[in-house]
This record gives structure tokens, C-alpha cells and sequence, in this order.
């Protein structure tokens, strides 16, 4: 038996021999393109994770600072975004109150619907909102503007939808979408 | 090249009618009637005036994104004696020599008060360096103001048809067709397009 191992053994030897002078000949053909590091490969999978997960704190890092990227353009903003339910103590309420009660009036919803698609004239709004007479669509207005969802331009005259506008309305129109499918089901 | 002084002439003349003295879409700049103008010339050729009276500096400091108008307009009265280059023709025919009573009744003694404001504005204005003393300017490239600011320097307002450059204390608005830029203490907004991009201190929303 034990000659039978050793017999094997020596083969495996003489094996091992051939394959490394037929590694030696590839060497020698692929000259510089074999030379090289040569890694052990073996723990590769933890090392790509060790990669990805310093890579992932190092953005996370970067989102600290927080560089946002949208479809409507890129904001680099210096802060962290909270998360929801922090921060509840910086939130003015008068001011909220004056932003939810300036939203809350079918009329003014209506003019930042109008508005959503560009800015508009006094008289473009009158024309999409007939049923109302031009002071009331002015105190309106005004009331909006003063609660900063819209501004108006002084030269042409103009009423634009400022970014807290729209955002105002896409919650608003979300939160009356979500109510209504609530009171469905 | 003849290089030239920019000079004050030493008639001082007055507005005849309320009078709009630039205008584009984003902003104007007028004049009351009776407010008061002295030339600045570069030898022979009229380049501007230093005008004194009530007037108005509209300016919509806003741009539009396709996430909604950011930016506020500037609304100022303009009491102070300020400078204007450039546009020359069409004002000219709106002015006229001021008579004593005019000049007193806008609290100058008499010519040579007005004058010496405001040659000490034009030359506080050259001295700035904006404008070299002997720059030969060529005024199809619009029209410049200086209106002098609280910081005792000027906010510089420069159109040029739909180009707009407007720089005053913490705000800094360059307008063009496509292109905005708006600077302020707590953001700076450059937008191409309609689309934004926006350093903020704070982010928002």
C-alpha cells in the first residue's frame, strides 16, 4: 500500500513539475503581459465588500455636505437633511400657519394650479378664474404672495409660482389624493 | 486714438416730463419731471448725465426654474444724485435748462452746487476704477448707472439690450437670454435653461 502511495506521490511530483515548466513556456511567450502582482484572489470576495463599503462611507460622507442631483437641476446645500421628526423645534408656526392658512382656500389652490404651468398676467388668471371679480383675485394674490408661494414680477407685471408655491401644492394635491383613497377603502 | 477726460458740462438743465430712462424686461429706470441733469461729456460728444430728483429703480432679480421662481425684486427710490452713461439721443430732447427756482427748489443754492456734487460723484465713479478716466467707451454696449450705496461706493446696473449686469451690496444678478446668475449672502443660483443649480447654506425644502 505504501508503495502504491509512494508510486502515486511521484507521479503527483512529476506532474506538478510538467505543469510548472509548461507554466514557465507561457511565461516566457506572454513575456511582459505575465509578468506582474500576483494576488491571491482567495478572500476576494471580502475584500470587494471591504472596497464598496469605504467607498459607500466615503459618499455618505460627501452626503453630509449633501450634494443632491435631480431631473430639475443639481442643489449643493452645506447642512444635513434631517430626518423626519427632527428638527421640529426650528419649525416657525406662525409662519406654517400662515403658509397652511394661505393654502387653505379652493380660489388661491386654483391660481397656484394656473401658475404651475408658467408665470401669468393678471388678466390671463382673471380669464381662468371668471367666476371671481378682479379685487377678490387680487386680495388672493396678495395673500399668497405675502406667504411667499408666489411672486410677482415688478417690470411686466407677471405672477410666478416660487419653489415653496409648488412644493405647497404638489403636498396639498398629495395629501387630498391620499384622504380621498382613504375614505374609500 | 485720441484718449479724453470725461467731463462735466457746467449747464445744469432739468427733466420736462416724467421720463423713463432704460427699460427691458426685467427692469427700468426713472425719472420724475423737474429733476435735475448735468452732462458728462467726453470732449465734444455727450456720454451721459448725473442726474438729482425722485426716480425709480425697478429690477426683477428673479429666475424661473422649472421647480418655480426663486428670488426676490428690487424696488428702490432713487433721492440721490446718481450717474448715467450711455442713451444719450432719446433723453436729450427731454431736458431743458433749469431755471434758478427750479435748482433752489431742489435744496441746491444755486448751478455750482449741483455741479460740484456731481463732479465729486463722477470722479468718486472714475476713481473707482470702473471706467478708466481716459477709456475710449463706446456706448453701443448699452447703458451704465451708479447709484451710490450706504457703503459710500455705488451699485452698478450696466444693460445691454436683454443683458442685464446688476451689482450692489450682497447682490450680485447677471441676466441674459438663457443664462442667470443671482448672488446673495445666503445663496447663489445659476440657472441655464430654466434648469438650477443652487449653493445654499441652508438647504431648502
Amino acid at each position: 500500500m505504501s508503495e502504491e502511495i509512494k508510486e502515486e506521490m511521484k507521479k503527483l511530483r512529476e506532474e506538478v513539475a510538467r505543469l510548472k515548466e509548461q507554466l514557465e513556456d507561457v511565461t516566457d511567450r506572454e513575456g511582459r503581459k505575465s509578468r506582474g502582482i500576483f494576488i491571491d484572489i482567495g478572500n476576494a470576495h471580502e475584500y470587494v465588500e471591504d472596497v464598496m463599503e469605504s467607498v459607500a462611507e466615503g459618499i455618505h460622507g460627501e452626503l453630509h455636505k449633501c450634494i443632491l442631483i435631480g431631473p430639475g437641476g443639481v442643489r449643493i446645500a452645506k447642512k444635513e437633511r434631517l430626518p423626519l421628526g427632527e428638527g421640529e423645534a426650528e419649525v416657525s408656526f406662525p409662519k406654517a400657519a400662515e403658509v397652511m392658512s394661505a393654502l387653505g382656500h379652493e380660489y388661491r389652490l386654483r391660481i397656484l394650479k394656473e401658475l404651475v404651468s408658467g408665470g401669468k398676467y393678471v388678466n390671463e388668471l382673471q380669464e381662468k378664474l371668471s367666476e371671481i371679480t378682479s379685487s377678490t383675485l387680487s386680495s388672493h394674490l396678495k395673500v399668497l404672495e405675502e406667504a411667499g408661494l408666489v411672486v410677482q414680477e415688478k417690470v411686466r407685471g407677471r405672477y410666478l409660482i416660487t419653489i415653496p408655491g409648488r412644493t405647497a401644492y404638489k403636498m396639498t394635491t398629495r395629501i387630498t389624493r391620499f384622504l380621498e383613497r382613504g375614505s374609500h377603502e | 486714438m485720441i484718449w479724453q477726460n470725461y467731463q462735466l458740462d457746467s449747464s445744469v438743465l432739468k427733466v420736462t416730463e416724467g421720463l423713463t430712462l432704460w427699460q427691458v424686461e426685467k427692469g427700468k429706470v426713472d425719472i420724475s419731471k423737474d429733476s435735475l441733469a448735468v452732462p458728462i461729456k467726453l470732449g465734444n460728444r455727450l456720454e451721459g448725465y448725473v442726474f438729482h430728483g425722485q426716480g425709480g429703480l425697478l429690477l426683477d432679480t428673479i429666475i424661473e426654474t422649472e421647480e418655480g421662481a426663486i428670488g426676490k425684486p428690487i424696488e428702490k427710490e432713487l433721492d440721490e444724485s446718481f450717474l448715467m452713461l450711455g442713451n444719450t439721443e432719446k433723453i436729450q430732447q427731454y431736458l431743458e435748462p433749469a431755471s434758478k427756482d427750479k435748482i433752489r427748489e431742489m435744496k441746491y443754492e444755486n448751478e455750482q452746487s449741483f455741479v460740484t456734487e456731481a463732479k465729486d460723484l463722477l470722479d468718486r465713479f472714475l476713481g473707482n476704477g470702473r471706467i478708466h478716466k481716459h477709456q475710449c467707451w463706446s456706448y453701443n454696449r448699452g447703458s451704465i448707472f451708479a447709484f451710490p450705496n450706504k457703503a459710500n461706493k455705488f451699485d452698478i446696473l450696466i444693460g445691454n439690450g436683454s443683458k442685464i449686469v446688476y451689482k450692489a451690496i450682497n447682490t450680485v444678478f447677471v441676466s441674459s437670454d438663457k443664462n442667470v446668475v443671482l448672488k446673495t449672502p445666503d445663496e447663489v443660483i445659476l440657472a441655464r435653461n430654466k434648469k438650477p443649480f443652487i449653493i445654499r447654506k441652508q438647504f431648502f425644502p
